[in-house]
């Protein structure tokens, strides 16, 4: 592991992750996470859905994949338009960001405003980081991020939810070793594909609504 | 057991539609029940766990093809160890396939696989429903992973695996269904549509529906809402 991985994983990184809070806006409207116990329930839904696909992409991005297909399969991953829209923002943000941290001619091979995890694969290769490297990192943002947000909206206390967050250290790391076992060239079709209805639903209803904190 | 099914549907004289193959072995019959449509029967109790099947659907470019079943199929754990029951569905869709099973229901102690992965040219029409329930009447819930993947003119559409029941990581209090009901459509265009529990997105030229809860009858009909 390079001090480039703590970069790529940091909230502090300006790649405007912090105005999302992939689902747990909605989820806490709808009565879904109002406690500690609630929380880690949705982040561990979160984990293990969207958060193992952003690392199979990650990985695979950062092993040499080719971003222009991943970028397809991460579409046909997120039929959610609201997940869709907060996944381009992102990643659009991350490019931003990396383009000028961790130059390197792969950068180029990007749509113009890439999936997140497709991005993050790119950046962690630009940074010398290995796919392993860059599914953890994928892992961990899909559940720092909403927990971050869920302290913010409940005004939880900062030390449950960052213990929240770190007692999911052993479900972060078999995401990512999921994602990242396969060795070699994975042939697309074979990533993780996992989903919850149930997240979409909520990104769909938080996207109509007109107040609200959070982009996502 | 090893399941077989292959069934081709292609454009015969004057537009309608022939079925030059109609084949099976294993747990499923297939009967030809109108001039374009099929349905599957079972010939077994079952699927048991260790059991494989796979379905070939092929309907060429001016074919229609309707592929029903006659009853609801229980998924029973194996007889010994704990493989899970697999059917594979390999769709290739130039025409138009329009896929309804009946509702699997997945008993206590068993783990289904259902994959659909259909690769369609560009204008084929596709519509592929899935309903699953967890448990008999009474029964602790089985497990059900479901993968569907689309592929249109070489790109991909959709790809999504749902994991339901005990053992499936995201299948979480407070929102762990026994009930699912998926629709995928291609061909005609449709919006985001949000229900209670059900949900609605759009893909390019088509759409897929999504509705979960605890009761299979209200699911299906909360399905159909935003279908």
């Amino acid at each position: 592991m390079t001090a480039a991985l703590l970069t790529l994983a940091d909230s502090r990184l300006p790649a405007g992750g912090h105005t999302h809070s992939g689902g747990v806006e909605q989820a806490i409207a709808a009565g879904l996470v109002h406690d500690p116990s609630s929380l880690a329930g949705f982040l561990l839904r979160r984990l293990t859905t969207s958060g193992a696909v952003a690392a199979g992409l990650a990985a695979a991005a950062c092993g040499g994949g080719d971003p222009a297909g991943l970028d397809d399969e991460a579409d046909a991953r997120t039929p959610s338009p609201a997940v869709r829209a907060a996944s381009r923002q992102q990643g659009r943000g991350l490019v931003r960001v990396g383009r000028r941290a961790w130059a390197s001619p792969l950068w180029d091979a990007l749509p113009r405003a890439p999936h997140h995890p497709v991005a993050l694969g790119v950046a962690a290769a630009a940074g010398g980081l290995t796919p392993r490297d860059a599914a953890a990192a994928a892992a961990y943002l899909s559940v720092s991020g909403p927990a971050t947000a869920a302290q913010r909206l409940l005004a939880m206390d900062p030390l449950t939810v960052a213990a929240v967050t770190a007692r999911l250290a052993p479900e972060i790391d078999a995401v990512a070793d999921a994602a990242s076992g396969r060795n070699g060239h994975v042939c697309h079709r074979d990533l993780p594909a996992d989903s919850d209805p149930l997240l979409d639903l909520l990104a769909e209803v938080h996207a109509a609504r007109r107040d609200r904190f959070f982009a996502s | 057991m090893i399941t077989r099914v292959e069934v081709v549907a292609r454009r015969g004289p004057g537009g309608r539609t022939v079925l030059p193959v109609v084949r099976a072995s294993g747990q499923l019959a297939v009967r030809r029940t109108g001039p374009a449509s099929v349905h599957l029967v079972a010939t077994a109790f079952g699927p048991l766990g260790g059991d494989d099947a796979e379905i070939r659907l092929v309907v060429e470019e001016g074919a229609t093809l309707a592929v029903r079943t006659v009853a609801a199929a229980v998924a029973l754990p194996a007889r010994d160890g704990d493989r899970p029951s697999v059917q594979r569905v390999a769709a290739e869709v130039a025409g138009a396939l329009d896929l309804r099973a009946e509702p699997t229901v997945v008993a206590r102690g068993a783990h289904h696989r259902a994959e659909l992965s259909a690769t369609l040219a560009p204008g084929a029409v596709l519509t592929a429903r899935e309903q699953v329930l967890l448990g008999r009447t009474g029964e602790e819930p089985g497990r059900w992973t479901g993968t569907t993947r689309v592929v249109v003119d070489g790109r991909p559409l959709l790809h999504t695996t749902v994991g339901l029941g005990p053992g499936a990581p995201a299948w979480l209090p407070p929102v762990a269904p026994r009930a699912y009901a998926s629709t995928v459509h291609v061909g005609q265009a449709a919006g985001v549509l949000t229900g209670d529990d059900a949900v609605r997105l759009p893909l390019e030229d088509g759409w897929v529906a999504t509705a979960w809860g605890a009761e299979l009858h209200r699911v299906v009909r909360a399905a159909e809402a935003v279908a």
